[in-house]
C-alpha cells in the first residue's frame, strides 16, 4: 500500500500518512459500529430492545455519545500523577493502532509487509500493558491499581499459550508474514487451515481435530487478551467500578474504548488469517468468473471485514453468554489447561507437518 | 539529509533522552517508565539497521517482560515512593577508573571497527538466516540457553511453591 | 487424569449449552412495553388520579373529613329559597353552592377513603395517571364550577338573605310582646 501512495504521490511522508490513516480509520468505525452491534446484541439476546430512539433503530447513538464525549469537561483528581496520566490513554492507543500496521486486508492494503509481522503484532501487544499499569499507577486509586495489576497479569499470562499456538501454525506455515500465510489458504474454503490447510496428502486430514483444538485455544486466550467477558475482571464493573480506567473521562475514557474495540477487531483478524484464510474467500473470486480484475481487491476488503466482524460478534455472543471468571479460575484456565493442551498441540502439528 | 537520518537521529534522542532521565529521576515509577521509551528508541535503531527481527524481540523481551515484571515489582512494594533514592556520588575514584576503561574500550571498538559506509543491500528478512544460523552454527549455545532458562523457570516455581513447615 | 479431561470436556460442553440458550434468545422478540406509544392495560379498580363530577355533588363535606392526609378542601354557601340548583343523578336536591372544591393531588396517598362516603358517588378515582406538572402549585386541582364573581355573587345572596331573615325574626319578635322565650325545656 505503501508503495501504491508512493507512487502515486512520490513524496514520503504524505503517503505514509496515507497508509496510516486507513487503519485508523477503520478502528474509528469498528468502536462506531462495535458499541452500537454490542447494545443491539446484549439487548437481544436479554429479550429486550437496544437503543432505538436516536435515529432509525437507535443507528445515531454511538455518534451521538462520542459528541457527547468530546465535549465533557476533562474532570480530574487533584490527587492523580498528571504526566503519566496523560501519556497512559495514548500509550493504550498506540500499541492497539500499531498492531494494525501489519495486518492484511487485503493482498496489498497493509500498512507495512514486513516478514515478521505476526510476531510484531504480538510485541507491540505489550504496550497496552505498559500503558495500561501506567493508567493504574497514575490514576492514584485503588480500584484502578488493582485492576491495572489484573490486566497486566492476564494479558502476560494469557500470550503464552497464544504464542504456543501462532508458534505451531509459523511451524506449518513457515512464515511470520500474515500476507504470505493468508495466500496460502487461497481460492477455497477447504484450503483453510481450520480445515487442514491446502493440498489433499493424508496430513490435511489429519491435521483438522489439532486445527480446531489450537483454534478454540487462541480464540480463548486473545479473548482474554482484550479483557472482554468473561476474562474482564480488570474491568470488573461490579467490583473495581471501571478497572484501569475508573478516573479517566471524556476524551481520554474514549481513547482506551477505542483501543478496546481496536483490539477486538485485531485478535478476530489475527484468528481468521490463521485459520479462516484471512482476506480470501471462501468460494474463489466473482473478479475471477467476470473477468474483471479490479473486482478482486474490493472482494478481499470485504471477506476480511465480514470475517472481522464474525468474530466480534462471537466475542458478543460469549460476552453476553458467560458469567465472569474468578481470578484463580482464570489462572488455572490459562496455566493447567490452555498451556498444556496448547504444547501438545505444538508437538502433534510438528510431527505431523513432518509427514 | 533523507527521512532515514530523521527518523534516526529522532530514534537516537529519543534514546539518549529516556535513558537520561532514567538514570537522574529521583522517582522509581518515572525511571521505570522512562525506560520502556529507551527500548522503544533501541527497537527503532535496530528497525533503521534492517534488523526487523532482533528490533520486534527488543519489544517483546524488554517491553512485555522485564519492564512489566519491573513495574510489578516497583509497584508492589510497599511505600516506593518515599524512599530516598540514593543517587550521591560514592567511590569516586574506583567507579571512574571503572567507567573510565569501559569508555575507553567501547571507544576504541567503534573506531577500530571496520564499518561498512557504502550503502549495502538491505535484505527484506532476517529470520531465515538467522533461523538457520541458530540451529547450525550455534546451536549448542542455543540449546544451553534454552536449557539455561528451563532450570530458572523450574527454580522460580520451586522457590515459589515451598511449603511453610 | 480423568477429572482432568472431564473438566475439559464439560468447559466446552457448558459454554456450547450456554451459546445455544442466547443464540434463541437472540430471535425471540422483545418482551419490552415501549412505554410512551405502548400502555399497559390497568386492572380494574385502579387507584390514580381523583376526579369529582361537579354535577353530582351536593356540598356534604363528607370526603374532606374522611381524607387521611387533608388533601382535599371544601367552602359551601347555602342557596337561597328560589334558586335551583338541579337534582343529582341519585335523586338527591342539591342545597348547597360549592363555592371551593381543590383537591391537592401532590397530597394524595391514593387511599381511596374518600370515595366510600361520597353519598352521591361523584369523587371517584380514574385510571389517568401521568399528571407530572413543573410547578407545584399545578398540583391544586380546583374543581368547583363556580367563578369567583358567582361565588362573590353567592355569598352577598346569602348575606342578604341572611339580613332578612334576621330583620324578618326581629320584626316577629318585636310584633310580639312579651313572649316566654324560653319555651322550650330543653333549652335549659
Amino acid at each position: 500500500m505503501y508503495q501504491f501512495f508512493y507512487d502515486l504521490t512520490g513524496n514520503v511522508i504524505i503517503s505514509t500518512i496515507a497508509v496510516a490513516v486507513v487503519p485508523l480509520v477503520n478502528i474509528l468505525i469498528v468502536a462506531l459500529i462495535g458499541v452500537y452491534l454490542e447494545r443491539k446484541v446484549s439487548a437481544w439476546m436479554q429479550d429486550r430492545v437496544g437503543p432505538n430512539r436516536t435515529g432509525p433503530l437507535g443507528l445515531f447513538q454511538t455518534v451521538a455519545d462520542f459528541v457527547k464525549m468530546l465535549q465533557k469537561e476533562d474532570a480530574t483528581s487533584t490527587e492523580i500523577d498528571r504526566k503519566l496520566y496523560n501519556i497512559a490513554p495514548v500509550l493504550v492507543f498506540a500499541g492497539t493502532f500499531a498492531s494494525f500496521a501489519a495486518i492484511p486486508f487485503s493482498k496489498h492494503l497493509i500498512g507495512s509487509e514486513i516478514e515478521v509481522g505476526l510476531f510484531y503484532i504480538l510485541a507491540v501487544s505489550s504496550f497496552v500493558v505498559a500503558g495500561i499499569l501506567m493508567a493504574g499507577w497514575a490514576s492514584n486509586n485503588k480500584y484502578s491499581l488493582l485492576g491495572s495489576m489484573r490486566a497486566a497479569a492476564q494479558i502476560i499470562s494469557y500470550e503464552i499459550p497464544t504464542a504456543i499456538v501462532v508458534l505451531s501454525m509459523v511451524m506449518l506455515t513457515g512464515t511470520l508474514s500474515l500476507t504470505q500465510i493468508s495466500e496460502i489458504q487461497t481460492a477455497h474454503f477447504w484450503n483453510w487451515y481450520i480445515f487442514g490447510g491446502p493440498g489433499l496428502a493424508l496430513s490435511k486430514f489429519l491435521l483438522i481435530p489439532f486445527m480446531i483444538v489450537g483454534f478454540i485455544i487462541i480464540f480463548i486466550s486473545t479473548l482474554a487478551e482484550v479483557n472482554r467477558t468473561p476474562f474482564d475482571i480488570p474491568e470488573a464493573e461490579s467490583e473495581l467500578v471501571a478497572g484501569y480506567f475508573t478516573e479517566y473521562c471524556g476524551t481520554k475514557w474514549a481513547m482506551f474504548m477505542l483501543a478496546e474495540y481496536g483490539n477486538m477487531f485485531a485478535v478476530s483478524a489475527i484468528v481468521s488469517i490463521l485459520f479462516f484464510g484471512g482476506y480470501q474467500s471462501p468460494f474463489g473470486y466473482l473478479g475471477n468468473t467476470l473477468g474483471v480484475s479490479w473486482l478482486i481487491p474490493l472482494e478481499q476488503v470485504g471477506w476480511f471485514i465480514a470475517k472481522g466482524w464474525f468474530f466480534i460478534f462471537i466475542q458478543m455472543w460469549l460476552r453476553w453468554t458467560l458469567p465472569r471468571l474468578r481470578v484463580d479460575q482464570l489462572m488455572s484456565l490459562c496455566w493447567k489447561y490452555l498451556i498444556p493442551y496448547a504444547i501438545v498441540n505444538l508437538v502433534i502439528i510438528g510431527i505431523i507437518s513432518l509427514l | 539529509m533523507n527521512y532515514y537520518d530523521i527518523l534516526f537521529y529522532l530514534f537516537a534522542i529519543i534514546t539518549l533522552a529516556s535513558a537520561w532521565f532514567v538514570v537522574t529521576t529521583r522517582n522509581v515509577i518515572y525511571s521505570a517508565f522512562f525506560l520502556l521509551f529507551t527500548f522503544f528508541g533501541v527497537a527503532g535503531i535496530y528497525v533503521l539497521l534492517a534488523a526487523d527481527f532482533i528490533a520486534v524481540v527488543q519489544i517483546m523481551v524488554y517491553v512485555g517482560g522485564i519492564l512489566i515484571l519491573l513495574l510489578f515489582g516497583v509497584m508492589l512494594t510497599n511505600k516506593i515512593t518515599n524512599v530516598d533514592i540514593k543517587s550521591g556520588t560514592a567511590n569516586l575514584l574506583s567507579a571512574s577508573l571503572l567507567t573510565g576503561v569501559l569508555m575507553g574500550a567501547l571507544v576504541s571498538v567503534m573506531i577500530f571497527t571496520d564499518w561498512k559506509v557504502e550503502p549495502a543491500e538491505i535484505q527484506t528478512t532476517t529470520i531465515k538466516t538467522l533461523g538457520t544460523m541458530l540451529l547450525t552454527d550455534y546451536v549448542l549455545f542455543f540449546e544451553l540457553l534454552g536449557i539455561l532458562l528451563l532450570i530458572a523457570l523450574i527454580g522460580a516455581a520451586s522457590i515459589a511453591r515451598r511449603e511453610k513447615e | 487424569m480423568k477429572q482432568y479431561f472431564k473438566n475439559t470436556w464439560d468447559g466446552i460442553y457448558t459454554v456450547l449449552v450456554g451459546m445455544r440458550i442466547t443464540f434463541k434468545h437472540l430471535f425471540t422478540p422483545a418482551v419490552t412495553i415501549q412505554y410512551p406509544e405502548v400502555k399497559v392495560k390497568l386492572p380494574d379498580r385502579v387507584r390514580n388520579r381523583l376526579y369529582v363530577n361537579m354535577d353530582d355533588c351536593i356540598g356534604c363535606d363528607q370526603c374532606a373529613r374522611a381524607c387521611p392526609v387533608s388533601c382535599i378542601e371544601i367552602e359551601t354557601v347555602k342557596s337561597v329559597p328560589g334558586e335551583d340548583l338541579g337534582i343529582t343523578s341519585n335523586g338527591k336536591k342539591k342545597a348547597l353552592w360549592v363555592t371551593k372544591f381543590d383537591i391537592d393531588i401532590a397530597k394524595c396517598c391514593y387511599c381511596q377513603l374518600c370515595v366510600f362516603p361520597c353519598p352521591t358517588e361523584c369523587i371517584y378515582m380514574t385510571d389517568v395517571y401521568e399528571f407530572s406538572e413543573y410547578d407545584r402549585s399545578n398540583f391544586i386541582y380546583k374543581f368547583s364550577t363556580l367563578d369567583n364573581e358567582e361565588v362573590e355573587q353567592k355569598k352577598i345572596n346569602h348575606e342578604k338573605f341572611q339580613a332578612e331573615k334576621e330583620a324578618q325574626k326581629a320584626a316577629v319578635a318585636a310584633a310580639k310582646p312579651k313572649p316566654e322565650a324560653p319555651a322550650q325545656p330543653s333549652a335549659n
